[in-house]
């Protein structure tokens, strides 16, 4: 699979602050690629970088395996941070705009006001548009010229539920008509949901970046739960199974962690019940992303604390 | 090019207070000339029918005063150009135009453009204000070229140009309206006042040379024409090339100080 956007070693410093260091990866053709990270670990300074807006310190980057240009923005769909409109035009006026910049002809504005459901307040003038609206147009302005790469920044905020869904629905509908999409977010269940890629930043920091199902390979666990009297004795008894790399005690349950793959839960189900404990609870999980994320930092805090001491 | 024009003139065309600068700084200009025609026809005493203060609305004279008096309206467009520039920063727009496309010194490069025009708009309404004034006010005098002392037009235009490109820079690097318009405004005044006491007072060389004053080098007022020795008119002579030269100095740094900031710097 060719590379869409290439990361060479990008580094980008606030005057002392580090916002970004080293960061390195590849955005695969016709993936949706989620770059993950909490606020100010420097997704959108990243995406600021490479759409041209901020300059990095070091390293370089590439679209379409070429130096970047204004050409190959003009291909790219881009929301990055805030809707960013002439507050006294109104909505299509707006548009009218952004698609004379992309070079791209007018005629498909009314497809893109449409896909946004915005075809009603076109003429409103942007200033009257809730939190929402002004998000949609953002995501309208963007699909401008059908591109075949669209970068979206938290492309759910100030949404209501409703809107939510229905932008991860044109995301996933973006994806399945084969567009790369790079999705910058601090909503580990919105990348999980959408994504087939994930880069995971803290701090600046790149932690980890590959195919979804290879960040999150062998991270499968079983949670286990059984009457409250024997859930002691449960514990004590996971902890010592052989392969078994960490048992989280929760109330009513405890998850197993295993160190390589994952045990069969049949297995696991005699293994206990011939130990003299009963399960009322056993289902095989797979970890989420938030779980490997948490993982992923508190590694690197434990590090960080290492090296200083 | 035309391209770029095209969005900038999207962006303008349906935004109230451009136009409602745009029409003060078309109708001050003339309104400017015909209060001071009608303050001099009205007010000053008059020796033999004719004015003490000699024909300033007269060809040739003519292109010089409409000149003179359209620069005190400078901060018409001034303001116009601080609009314009500023609200790219206040709306993020700036950065947005970059993302969708431009390249940023076709975003820079667009903005001076813009500046040239609202200037060379403002010159051809001077232009058109003195040829108006000078036709209808007198009597165009036997065997004259209406066209004599026309070089005060171009001059207007390098002043005037001046004027808005330090506005343009100001808003480009303040980044707020308000504030840009009263660093603006507070520049004029200090160095006029600095030209004042060290050139009047103390009388040091160079100050004509600052960069408000040298392009007002370029257009002296015509009222006190007669009272201008014959040896004080040579010397502005011999030494307007070097005026216009140091303006148009200017104007490169202008430039090149409004490209470095925006092609360099983060948006």
């Amino acid at each position: 699979m060719s590379s869409i956007l290439s990361i060479q070693s990008i580094t980008k410093f606030y005057g002392k602050i580090r916002a970004l260091n080293q960061v390195t990866f590849e955005v695969p053709a016709g993936s949706v690629f989620g770059v993950l990270g909490p606020n100010g670990s420097g997704k959108t300074t990243l995406l600021g970088i490479v759409m041209d807006v901020l300059k990095a310190s070091g390293g370089s980057y590439s679209w379409f395996g070429n130096p970047p240009s204004e050409q190959q923005r003009q291909q790219i769909g881009t929301l990055l941070e805030t809707p960013n409109f002439y507050h006294y035009l109104s909505g299509e006026q707006n548009l009218r705009i952004a698609a004379g910049i992309k070079g791209k002809g007018e005629s498909d504005i009314p497809r893109v006001l449409e896909i946004v459901k915005l075809t009603e307040r076109k003429d409103s003038r942007f200033s009257t548009y809730s939190l929402g609206m002004k998000q949609r147009l953002a995501i309208a302005s963007c699909l401008l010229g059908n591109p075949q790469v669209l970068v979206f920044d938290e492309p759910t905020n100030g949404l209501d539920p409703v809107g939510i869904a229905e932008t991860r629905e044109v995301i996933r509908q973006l994806a399945r008509e084969g567009k790369t999409i790079v999705l910058a977010s601090h909503l580990l269940d919105e990348v999980e949901k959408v994504c087939t890629h994930v880069a995971i930043l803290q701090r600046g920091q790149l932690l980890t970046a590959g195919d979804v199902n290879e960040v999150l390979v062998n991270e499968d666990f079983i949670e286990v739960g059984a009457e409250p009297a024997q859930m002691a004795n449960l514990q004590g008894l996971l902890a010592g199974l052989s392969g078994v790399k960490q048992v989280r005690p929760f109330e009513h349950h405890v998850q197993v962690f295993f160190g390589n793959g994952v045990m069969d839960t049949g297995e696991l189900n005699r293994f206990c019940f011939e130990k003299g404990v009963v399960l009322n609870y056993l289902q095989l999980k797979k970890r989420s992303l938030e779980s490997k994320f948490m993982e992923l930092t508190e590694e690197k805090a434990k590090a960080r604390i290492a090296t200083a001491n | 090019m035309l391209k770029l024009l095209r969005v900038e003139w999207m962006k303008v065309k349906n935004y109230r207070t451009f136009w409602v600068l745009l029409a003060i700084t078309i109708a001050i200009i003339p309104a400017c000339s015909y209060g001071a025609y009608n303050l001099m026809n009205n007010s000053f005493p008059k020796v033999n029918g004719k004015s003490i203060l000699g024909s300033p609305f007269a060809f040739p004279d003519v292109w010089q005063t409409v000149s003179w008096n359209s620069t005190l309206t400078f901060i018409i467009p001034a303001i116009l150009i601080i609009t314009l520039t500023t609200n790219e920063f206040t709306y993020k727009t700036h950065r947005q135009n970059i993302i969708d496309g431009w390249s940023r010194g076709q975003f820079i490069g667009v903005k001076l453009i813009e500046v040239g025009l609202i200037s060379l708009l403002s010159t051809v309404v001077v232009m058109l204000t003195a040829l108006g004034v000078g036709y209808f006010g007198n009597k165009v005098p036997d065997g004259l070229s209406v066209w004599e002392g026309f070089r005060f037009i171009p001059f207007y235009f390098v002043q005037m140009l001046s004027f808005t490109m330090i506005a343009f820079l100001l808003g480009l690097l303040i980044k707020r309206a308000g504030l840009a318009i009263s660093i603006f405004l507070m520049y004029m005044l200090v160095e006029d006042i600095v030209v004042l006491v060290f050139r009047g007072h103390y009388k040091m060389n160079g100050m004509e040379y600052l960069p408000e004053e040298v392009t007002d080098r370029l257009i002296p007022q015509s009222y006190v024409k007669a009272l201008v020795t014959t040896q004080e008119a040579a010397r502005w002579e011999s030494h307007l090339p070097i005026y216009l030269a140091v303006a148009v100095i200017y104007l490169i740094i202008y430039c090149l100080i409004a490209g470095r900031s925006f092609l360099k710097n983060d948006l």
